[in-house]
């Protein structure tokens, strides 16, 4: 049988196997493990499988994922960012759609505070949303605010996707955090641009806070900003060390972690069941994403003794003759189709080794291409069927909004990041400029 | 039968809750393994171990506290027609697709019993045996494999290790099998 | 009728890989008139490096080329692959020390023992250091955190580097996020050629070894189902990857010292380093007291030495 034929294979069986709704690591580590069988049999098809686990325990920057996971379930189930939250709510509330403006703020300091998109969503959810719809904001509006700006999560940095996608593109992970900062906070201006206009447009949807709510003396209001102090403080202890190279990746994640535990205690917010269940949720969240990359490895590294990527090289470059650019718009939209369907984890480990090579040898930038898979991710995320923040988003949005809502809200948010998309392709000096700055070109 | 069903599902979730109640606070040995990597280094000497004593922590984290992370649900599945389903609908399937996720972890296993004789020194093709023979004295441990870090750790222990997080996987996939089987027979209180 | 083929996994990445392997298989598949292909994997590819040996003994991998030291080979021989400190100082000495002074016959018959058939041995590029902090003396060494081999690394330990091990392809990009300071693995083409010079500043022109021992190596079984004129022309291709990467290394080293821009060059004065040269005495009394291979081993290495000072320059500059 031809080579393309058993990738194809392999990777619709894999996706009907995903469809099956069996848990996804079993989906993809069954598919490889046949594979390995049926095309190496006994000599080696027994061992893939375990081989992958030593190969995961060799990439030492995952040693980051339960810090930065700790991390975000000490912000958020400590709620230590019920303070921020009053800050935008008073200081934005007076301006049409202020409260969503504010709460896509509210995503920034968080994003820089955690690697992942789930701490935003959670504290968006159970903090933002009810005041929202209290407050009268638009239901099919106020769930995509929180879906989108915690997407944020991935880009600006911390960021566990940017980890994951550095050890497979092998490209470092100080450059490509600091290359998510810009595009992360012109995709929040995006945001709030999108929010802004909306709400001028239709006033009904975002409503300017009722005067008695915003009548606050100057001094409190001031005093409120200190609660802006608590993300710079974490990011600066994390991100200085790192950046000047008197920590290492790993560490830095550890002082991140120890960052946030020490701030929940110091707040006295630290009880007994916040504890438990950032302890417990930590374990729970970082063997899903162990687990799945452990099989994932397995089945990239049977595909890669199929020579699958000398198979994408040709049929992209040879067969098909095609420009840089049209690969790489290729390359973005079967990510955003995938995306759609697949784990952003598993896309990333079995994918991204097949374009990666190709991207670097058509003489593109990798730091600038991680970018633009970090924003197909968060794309990824929020789109169905198949998407993390949308389960949470459906698992904890309040009765009164609907699937349906959910779905229609989200849409105009995943323009505005296909819109962002498309800018930061034109101009990679938007990514790589901070980058270029701070480590010299 | 039932009862008996009932018995080893009950068993299986207590052991494996307890185990990943233990290693959950693993992020903190982690954390420490880490810290101390960073003090050293400012403070006195590099230790030369944090590294891969940090990864030997983290396999034992996520191995071993995988069944109970299939206990607690957090390992997602795609929802798009799952999630429609009926509970009847999702045990069925369940019970078919569990069987291939297990065929998975079996093959892991096997790997994993292989490569802890191989750390034990044994080199030759039938890793079951060697442990038999292994436990009645017949056979003995060949060349010790060490990582090769300069540390030069042995791996035999971190391998014991996955062979038992594998194989609790293993027995926690069968008991969510026997509660499907339990669902589907209308033995669900 | 169906080609035999092989799965062939080089420790090499993909840009060293494309000097140091490549050839040699371009070469076997070019010459058997399709009688036989084999497949190149780059470092940690379909198995990772600590678990080369034993994929091979399976046959998940049918072959190999890696030292025996970072592939931690289960044979005494695993300290001697590598960089054992000062046993050569030229990239002949390897083939000269394994087929005039009998490596070859002791490295043959520990492999058959473990059932791996070991093929052919060459030398490659001397041991130096290329690193971020500028190393002026044998002290700058002191707390160096540095991308080594096993046995270079419990070496250097003696002079307060701390050694760190990861995958091949990951030590770039380490040094960028910090976990390294540079590298104690090669000699200056090597740098150069897959980008290490881009991320470190200085190359130290002393070394701890001077030429790297690397093999192939070949499941037994595999090896055994070989029809005899394969088995020619696989060693054949060997032979001419051997003379190819003789001249690589040789050329590559001398031009990229001269007129590289990429690092500034570092000597340490040939009195001090002594120090070093002078550890590793003792350090090869220290690995001959483990057995006796490993004492047959070195008393070959201490012979060949002897050979070496009596005939003088140019054999002993290092
Ligand atoms: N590949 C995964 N399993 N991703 C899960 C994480 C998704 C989540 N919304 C995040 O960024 O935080
Ligand atoms: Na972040
Ligand atoms: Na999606």
């Amino acid at each position: 049988m031809p080579y393309e034929l058993i990738a194809t294979l392999m990777f619709a069986t894999m996706m009907l196997m995903l469809l099956t709704g069996q848990r996804v690591f079993g989906a993809i580590g069954f598919v490889a493990v046949v594979a390995a069988l049926l095309l190496w049999g006994d000599r080696g098809g027994f061992d893939i499988g375990f081989a992958a686990a030593m190969k995961l325990m060799k990439w030492y920057p995952l040693l980051t994922l339960p810090m930065f996971i700790f991390m975000g379930y000490v912000l958020s189930e400590s709620r230590i960012a019920d303070d921020l939250y009053r800050m935008f709510h008073v200081w934005m509330g007076g301006l049409r759609g202020g409260l969503a403006v504010g709460t896509i703020g509210l995503m920034v300091l968080i994003s820089a505070m955690n690697g992942l998109s789930v701490a935003g969503m959670a504290i968006g959810a159970t903090i933002a949303l009810p005041e929202l719809l209290k407050r009268g904001y638009d239901k099919r509006m106020v769930t995509g605010v929180i879906q989108a700006g915690s997407s944020l999560g991935i880009l600006v940095p911390p960021s566990v996707v940017l980890v994951l996608y550095a050890m497979i593109a092998r490209q470092p992970v100080g450059q490509l955090w600091l290359a998510g900062v810009v595009p992360g906070l012109m995709m929040a201006t995006l945001f709030i641009a999108y929010i802004a206009i909306r709400c001028r447009l239709n006033p009904a949807l975002g409503p300017v806070l009722a005067a008695e709510d915003r009548d606050i003396p100057l001094p409190e209001k001031l005093r409120l900003l200190r609660a802006g102090l608590l993300p710079l403080v974490i990011f600066a202890v994390m991100m200085v060390p790192f950046v000047n190279g008197w920590t290492s990746l790993v560490e830095s994640s550890a002082i991140g972690a120890l960052a946030a535990f020490s701030a929940a205690v110091l707040k006295g917010r630290m009880t007994r069941e916040v504890f438990e269940n950032s302890v417990r949720n930590t374990l729970g969240i970082t063997c899903m994403f162990m687990w799945i990359i452990l099989a994932a490895l397995a089945f990239g590294a049977v595909f890669d003794g199929l020579g699958a990527v000398k198979a994408i090289e040709g049929l992209f470059t040879e067969r098909l003759g095609l420009n840089p650019w049209v690969i790489l718009i290729l390359m973005q939209l079967s990510f955003i189709l995938m995306g759609t369907f697949l784990d952003d984890t598993a896309m990333l480990v079995i994918v991204a080794p097949l374009y990666v090579p190709l991207v670097g040898a058509l003489g593109f930038d990798l730091i600038w291409y991680g970018i633009l898979y970090t924003i197909t991710c968060q794309i990824a995320y929020m789109t169905p069927p198949f998407g993390y923040n949308l389960f949470l988003m459906r698992a904890m949005a309040p009765p009164e909004i609907s699937i349906q809502d959910i779905y229609r809200s989200i849409l105009p948010f995943v323009l505005v990041m296909v819109l962002a998309l498309v800018v930061v392709m034109i101009f990679p000096q938007i990514a790589l400029w901070l980058p270029e700055y701070i480590y010299g070109p | 039968m039932d009862g008996m069903i009932r018995r080893y599902i009950h068993a299986v979730d207590a052991i494996n809750r307890r185990v990943g109640r233990v290693v959950m606070y693993g992020i903190f040995v982690l954390m420490g393994i880490l810290l101390w990597s960073t003090a050293s280094k400012a403070f006195l000497l590099p230790s030369l171990w944090t590294l891969e004593m940090a990864q030997f922590a983290m396999v034992a984290y996520y191995v071993l506290g995988g069944p109970y992370s299939i206990q607690m649900g957090t390992n997602v599945r795609m929802d798009l027609l799952y999630g429609a389903w009926s509970p009847r609908r999702k045990a069925w399937t369940d019970l078919f697709t569990i069987l291939l996720l297990m065929f998975y972890l079996g093959v892991l296993l096997y790997g994993a019993v292989a490569s802890t004789a191989y750390s034990l020194g044994y080199f030759g093709s039938s890793p079951f045996s060697f442990f038999g023979a292994l436990a009645v004295g017949s056979e003995d441990i060949g060349v010790m494999e060490r990582s090769s870090t300069p540390w030069r750790a042995y791996l035999w222990p971190i391998k014991t290790v996955m062979i038992v997080g594998i194989l609790l996987m293993l027995l926690q996939c069968l008991s969510e099998f026997l509660k499907d089987v339990l669902l589907l027979r209308g033995k669900v209180d | 009728q169906e080609p035999i083929r092989w799965r062939f996994q080089t420790y090499a990445g993909a840009a060293l890989g494309e000097h140091v392997t490549k050839p040699i298989i371009d070469y076997i598949n070019a010459a058997s008139n399709g009688e036989m292909e084999i497949e190149l994997f780059y470092a940690d590819q379909i198995v990772p490096t600590g678990e080369l040996f034993q994929a091979l003994q399976r046959g998940t991998i049918d072959a190999v080329h890696s030292d025996d030291d970072s592939m931690a080979s289960p044979t005494p021989l695993r300290q001697f692959g590598g960089y054992f400190p000062f046993a050569t100082k030229h990239i002949l000495d390897v083939p000269v020390l394994f087929n005039q002074y009998g490596l070859a016959d002791i490295w043959r018959e520990e492999y058959a023992k473990v059932g791996v058939q070991w093929l052919s041995a060459a030398g490659q590029d001397p041991c130096n250091f290329n690193t971020t902090k500028e190393i002026k003396s044998v002290a700058d060494l002191d707390g160096l955190r540095l991308y080594t081999f096993p046995t270079a690394g419990r070496f250097l330990t003696k002079f307060g580097v701390v050694p760190v091990n990861i995958p091949y392809e990951d030590a770039e990009v380490a040094v960028q996020t910090g976990e390294l300071d540079g590298m104690a693995w090669s000699g200056i083409t090597e740098d150069y050629t897959v980008g290490w010079a881009n991320v470190t500043d200085y190359f130290l022109t002393n070394n701890i070894s001077g030429a790297w021992i690397g093999s192939f190596f070949v499941n037994q079984e595999r090896w055994n189902e070989l029809p005899e004129n394969l088995k020619q022309l696989v060693m054949a291709g060997i032979e001419a990857g051997h003379t190819y990467r003789n001249q690589w290394y040789w050329g590559g080293e001398a031009r990229l010292r001269a007129r590289g821009d990429k690092l500034e060059l570092r000597t340490v004065p040939a009195a001090e380093w002594a120090e070093v040269e002078n550890a590793a005495k003792e350090f090869w009394d220290e690995v001959a007291g483990e057995g006796e291979i490993n004492a047959k081993i070195v008393s070959i290495f201490r012979d060949y030495n002897e050979v070496v000072n009596q005939a003088g320059p140019p054999y002993t500059n290092g």
